[in-house]
């Protein structure tokens, strides 16, 4: 834990500044229910209020508080992005082990199986499969995991590859050592931060993805999310003739876009911190 | 030399097994969506009154092949598809590949245009970057198209369109040309499809500028640490063609490559873009498609933007060897 603060410390101010910002969206996701008065899927008032008092983010055009449903909406960003990360990094992780530790044709399938999937052009295929799959929270994070695992099993496999024939690994193979077992005392430790870098990326990236599968309408239409507002508001016939997109575009937008940038500078702060640290080592040894 | 052939063959040999994979992929996947285009049709949507009697919905079924087993059925479609037919429309009642084509000009001089002007602007603001490395120039460009490069197209492109075509009222609100309207002259009417076009293309350069401007600056700054870069200044050559002759020459292999292989997302985020403004591309296409479970044209939009992808990939990559001997 003090390890963590002094990493924290060590931010730049735009890291902290992100990391804040970060802080800001998970208390709003965990508290959304005790943050705002109204319910995020009823009517709690007169349809398309301007910001006031009573409502003050507004109201959409059937009087729901915008307000409630952008605090329900960080709950099912967060939620899409961290569960989407985890599984991948998770996952990835695992394949990247597999495919470095045993080399030789699973290895050889592995590599031709992400190239494929690098390939691939992500969203033409996330639309399509998003349509497969029907639209729930549960289906888009699945489809968002699908193309994101080839991303840490790259990187993990090529970690694994390079510490693999190191003495202390053969050593603790002739002793009998099973594949778990190398896993967690060696394997993980020493790809651990590199993990870490990937999840945060990916977290920006599922929140993204999640964003622009429900703006065109694919996403869970029974859980208020950021993107999926942006889509009603879109199909509100008179957005662009009157102000209602001042509250009703603007608010949830800017929520998107200070999320993932927050995602995003904290990632970079974690690279780059990894970069250096790992440039030290290097060469001191 | 017969060594070389034998690698282009594999490399080759790759590629297509890859188009064979998404091609298999691409047949599955629509026939396993749940629901089918009559329940659909026959539902009522929008102004889609039309309903099948049982007769009715078995001819449509045999003429489309629709009863046949899943084997016959990928045969078929296999074989139409090296015959450059990819179906009809069960929507739109046209060709897949006519609409495709129709909507594909537009979606394809966008993302050209887009690829175009970030690559070009990348690039210039990349080598100043990187000549005024550590400078406020450089250190304000790095944050600003970091940032930049980090935003989602899609939501760019919606402030955009609040900002300058619903506020301000400068630019079209959606669209792609003026409709109901006889252009008099050809000028009048290029000047209408690029009124409409600035601000999908603005959109989409902005977002994109960032990845190439970051390649030419770690690129350059590599490059300008040479021996032969202080030899070239030790000269007295003047700056422009130190920083573009020496520099830029043996510092944009990577970016020429990355511009061919930035085409898959650059199409994804057209896909979002185009569906903000209702540009009349195969990104709205699409859309409708999944909307109207229409197979034939899901399955062709996705084929032809992936076999794009492929190719530039291939493209991409005899580009680097060329461009770079050193690369064998």
């Amino acid at each position: 834990m003090k390890k963590i603060i002094q990493r924290i410390l060590e931010f730049s101010l735009v890291g902290k500044i992100a990391l804040i910002v970060i802080g800001f969206f998970i208390v709003l996701a965990i508290f959304s229910s005790q943050l705002s008065h109204y319910p995020y899927d009823l009517p709690s008032g007169a349809a398309l209020q301007p910001p006031s008092r009573e409502h003050w983010m507004g109201t959409d055009d059937l009087g729901i508080d915008i307000w409630a449903q952008l605090c329900y909406g960080a709950r099912v960003s967060i939620m899409v992005g961290f569960t989407t990360a985890f599984l991948s990094v998770a996952g990835g992780g695992l394949v990247g082990v597999c495919a470095g530790y045993y080399g030789g044709k699973i290895d050889g399938w592995m590599m031709r199986l992400t190239d494929l999937m690098m390939i691939i052009p992500q969203l033409p295929m996330m639309i399509v499969l998003g349509a497969f799959f029907g639209p729930s929270l549960k289906n888009i994070i699945f489809v968002l995991t699908l193309f994101s695992w080839t991303a840490p099993a790259r990187i993990v496999r090529s970690k694994v590859l390079s510490i693999k024939e190191e003495k202390y690994i053969l050593v603790a193979k002739s002793y009998g050592a099973g594949f778990f077992y190398m896993i967690q005392k060696h394997f993980l430790p020493q790809t651990f931060s590199l993990m870490m870098v990937s999840f945060i990326q990916l977290i920006s990236r599922a929140i993204v993805a999640e964003a622009g599968l429900s703006f065109l309408g694919l996403g869970d239409p029974t859980s208020k999310s950021w993107g999926l507002m942006l889509n009603h508001g879109m199909a509100f016939r008179g957005i662009y003739f009157t102000d209602f997109w001042k509250w009703w575009i603007l608010f949830p937008l800017v929520c998107i876009l200070t999320m993932v940038l927050a995602v995003s500078f904290v990632g970079k702060e974690i690279e780059r911190k990894e970069v250096s640290s790992y440039g030290k080592t290097t060469t001191k040894g | 030399m017969f060594f070389m052939i034998q690698e282009r063959f594999i490399k080759i040999r790759s590629y297509i097994i890859t188009f064979l994979c998404i091609i298999t992929l691409n047949f599955f996947i629509p026939r396993l969506m749940p629901g089918d285009p009559f329940t659909f049709l026959s539902a009522e949507e929008g102004q889609i009154h039309t309903t099948f009697s049982y007769e009715d919905i078995q001819r449509y079924k045999s003429y489309y092949g629709l009863e046949q087993s899943l084997g016959r059925q990928y045969i078929n479609y296999i074989n139409n598809l090296f015959r450059g037919n990819l179906g009809y429309s069960i929507a739109y009642k046209e060709e897949v590949v006519t609409i495709i084509k129709n909507r594909m000009v537009w979606t394809l001089s966008l993302v050209v245009a887009a690829i175009f002007f970030s690559s070009l602007i990348g690039v210039i603001l990349g080598s100043l970057s990187a000549y005024k490395r550590n400078t406020f120039l450089d250190k304000i460009l790095y944050f600003d198209l970091i940032v930049l490069s980090e935003i989602p197209a899609f939501l760019i492109a919606l402030l955009l369109l609040f900002f300058f075509s619903a506020h301000l009222k400068l630019f079209p609100l959606s669209g792609g040309i003026s409709h109901f309207t006889a252009f008099t002259s050809f000028g009048e009417k290029a000047y209408d499809v690029l009124h409409h076009g600035t601000l999908p293309l603005l959109a989409l350069i902005l977002t994109r500028t960032g990845t190439f401007y970051l390649l030419t600056r770690n690129s350059m700054i590599h490059i300008l640490e040479k021996d032969y870069m202080r030899t070239a200044r030790g000269k007295g050559l003047k700056k422009g063609r130190i920083l573009f002759l020496h520099g830029l020459k043996n510092a944009i292999p990577p970016v020429v490559t990355r511009i061919f292989l930035s085409l898959g997302s650059i199409l994804g985020g057209a896909v979002l873009v185009e569906n903000v403004f209702r540009y009349p591309g195969v990104g709205s296409l699409m859309r409708e498609a999944v909307f109207l479970r229409d197979y034939p044209l899901i399955q062709g939009i996705f084929l032809i933007m992936t076999l794009l992808v492929i190719v530039m990939n291939y493209i991409a990559e005899i580009l680097y060897k060329k461009m770079d001997p050193r690369v064998s």
